[in-house]
């Protein structure tokens, strides 16, 4: 090397700081020379002994720049490993040298050239070609001072890449997942709320990882990540979306929940109702054909509970199903009473058939007492026979009187024999309520009209 | 008297209406069929008339439901028995021999009356088994749904007869 040439004569100097320091040695002591001007013999000698014997000690000949000198003088040492291995252009590193000082502070590195630039503006002179021979050493220190500072520099400059890259990745997953909140507002509220969860884990994923592609990393976070009960939702959008790419329309969502059915599990379709598995609920196939069963079952149970009385309040199957079993007996025995009840009062109806008919089906209809009284008269003709006379008799006395109508009943009862008599009054008795003064309501009003 | 029609909806005055023109008709046939005495035959007669309620019911569903279906089946079966019974002139055996060919020839829907169900099903819904006919080997579901079918014709049959008895009682 030329250093080396060049200082071949200073031996110790060479020894003391290797082959490539020649040059800052000669900076510094031509540096201490022109620092001290008066002390050219003696500080050099000084120096030069202070700089062998104790690099690190700042002598108090020497100025502030010394002891620098002394710390630069490590730095240097440093410098000259890498100096032989980096390329540093010089002038953008003297200029910033000249205007940041302390960023270049920071890095021992850029000590040999802060060298330089500290003794610049300190000395109010720069000497342009410190070491005219050797411009290049020059260039690599200054190089090295930025080196150090691309150092640090590229480790923040990963930040600003890598954060366009996953926040392009953060956009682009938002983006999609904006679009899956579009496909899922169209879905039910339930839907919606389920795409919101996945949406906040899709966000998540890419801040974690922040390095997988769009669509297949979608599907993969998906089916990584995202539990059981999200899954055949999240790859319902999966496939939405795709569908959406693909520009296919309508109809899809059977055919989607079909697929991602067959696609998270292998159930044959037992209906041909495709259910989706409910946020926070099994979606074994098992358990699914179970919940359809059961949905069912509670749908009829409350249509049962219409249709028995008295069962609004009642909550629960077994409850339910007990009370139905006692409104299907009495219904039973009620029509047992009443057939026993036709049975006796109406021996003879094949006179009055038409006229029956007619009146009846008018009274189911309207199921009022009006045409009732009007059909009462001509039946007061045709009296019963036996049993019937008593009645008749009772009913022609009727509308006169206002007896009870247990009495009017029990008289009835009485006629209608022993056998009947027992039956009646346990029917009475077994009557529910509601029959019973339904019965008794329309006899009341007959009565007294 | 027209035959009653078997339209599509239940609803419930359509049903009542040909509840009635139904029960009315079979009544009227029983009635026509034999002159029983009024204090010895009340039970048959009760009974006939029961049997031309519970038919008349079945008639107007018609096939459409499985305990229409049961009912219908099963008063073919006893008319045929009780052919079967008056060529045999007998009276109080004809009970016994009644259950017993009743039992043989059963319906294949009935024949699992005693059949105690050992795949989890609750005693109440061995009891609606029992109640419902025509229910015995229906899942869960269609026991709930012939259920509520039935209810429904029962309560319309009741409110009929409630309204003739209400009618001939005017008598």
């Amino acid at each position: 090397m030329e250093k080396d040439g060049f200082f071949n004569n200073e031996g110790n100097w060479n020894s003391i700081f290797g082959m490539g320091m020649g040059m800052e040695m000669e900076s510094q002591v031509s540096e201490l020379n022109w620092d001290n001007p008066m002390d050219q013999s003696d500080p050099f000698e000084s120096a030069l002994s202070s700089i062998v014997s104790s690099p690190v000690n700042s002598h108090p000949g020497i100025p502030n720049s010394g002891g620098e000198n002394v710390v630069l003088k490590e730095l240097v040492g440093r410098l000259g490993i890498i100096c032989n291995s980096g390329e540093i252009s010089p002038q953008s590193c003297i200029g910033k040298n000249n205007s940041t000082n302390t960023s270049c502070y920071n890095t021992p590195l850029n000590s040999p050239p802060k060298i330089h630039g500290n003794s610049i503006p300190r000395n109010h002179q720069l000497p342009p070609a410190l070491f005219p021979a050797d411009p290049g050493f020059v260039e690599r220190a200054a190089r090295l001072s930025c080196f150090g500072m691309k150092e640090s520099a590229f480790k923040t400059a990963e930040f600003p890449i890598a954060i366009p890259a996953s926040d392009k990745k953060l956009d682009d997953s938002m983006e999609e997942s904006s679009l899956s909140e579009q496909i899922s507002n169209g879905e039910t509220g339930i839907k919606g709320q389920i795409t919101y969860s996945n949406d906040r884990k899709r966000k998540a994923i890419p801040k974690g990882k922040g390095k997988e592609s769009q669509s297949s990393t979608l599907s993969a976070k998906v089916n990584k990540t995202v539990g059981g009960p999200e899954k055949e939702v999240s790859d319902a959008k999966r496939s939405k979306l795709d569908e959406e790419r693909n520009g296919i329309g309508k109809e899809k969502e059977e055919g989607n929940q079909k697929q991602t059915k067959e696609n998270a599990k292998p159930e044959p379709p037992k209906d041909y109702i495709h259910v989706r598995a409910r946020r926070g609920q099994a979606t074994d196939s098992h358990s699914l054909a179970e919940r359809v069963r059961r949905e069912k079952i509670s749908e009829r149970m409350k249509f049962l509970q219409d249709l028995v009385p008295g069962c609004n309040k009642v909550t629960g199957k077994a409850v339910m199903l007990d009370e139905i079993i006692t409104y299907v007996q009495s219904l039973q025995k009620q029509v047992e009473f009443l057939s026993m009840k036709l049975a006796t009062i109406n021996p003879r109806t094949d006179m009055n058939m038409e006229a029956v008919l007619s009146k009846d089906t008018q009274a189911s209809m309207l199921n009022t007492m009006n045409h009732l009284d009007a059909l009462a008269q001509p039946f007061y003709a045709t009296a019963h026979d036996g049993p019937g006379n008593p009645l008749t008799a009772m009913m022609h006395c009727g509308p006169n009187m206002k007896s009870s109508q247990i009495d009017g009943f029990g008289e009835a009862s009485l006629f209608w024999g022993n056998d009947l008599q027992s039956v009646v009054q346990t029917g009475f008795s077994q009557n529910q309520g509601p029959s019973f003064h339904g019965t008794m309501g329309t006899g009341q009003m007959k009565v007294e009209l | 008297m027209s035959p009653p029609q078997q339209p599509s909806s239940t609803n419930p005055n359509s049903l009542k209406i040909r509840l009635t023109h139904r029960f009315l008709h079979n009544l009227n046939n029983l009635n026509k069929k034999r002159s029983n005495l009024d204090n010895t035959q009340i039970h048959r007669r009760s009974h006939r008339v029961k049997l031309a309620a519970y038919a008349s019911m079945a008639r107007v569903v018609g096939s459409r439901r499985a305990w229409s279906r049961a009912i219908l089946w099963k008063i073919r079966n006893r008319k045929v028995f009780t052919r079967n019974k008056r060529v045999d002139h007998k009276t109080t055996h004809h009970h016994h021999l009644a259950r017993s060919i009743k039992r043989r020839t059963t319906n294949h829907s009935n024949h699992k009356r005693e059949y105690v169900d050992p795949n989890g099903n609750s005693g109440q819904e061995v009891k609606l088994r029992k109640l419902v006919p025509g229910v015995e080997t229906m899942d869960a579901c269609g026991l709930l749904d012939e259920t509520a079918d039935y209810i429904k014709c029962l309560a319309t049959q009741v409110e009929v007869m409630r309204n003739l008895v209400d009618l001939y009682s005017t008598i």
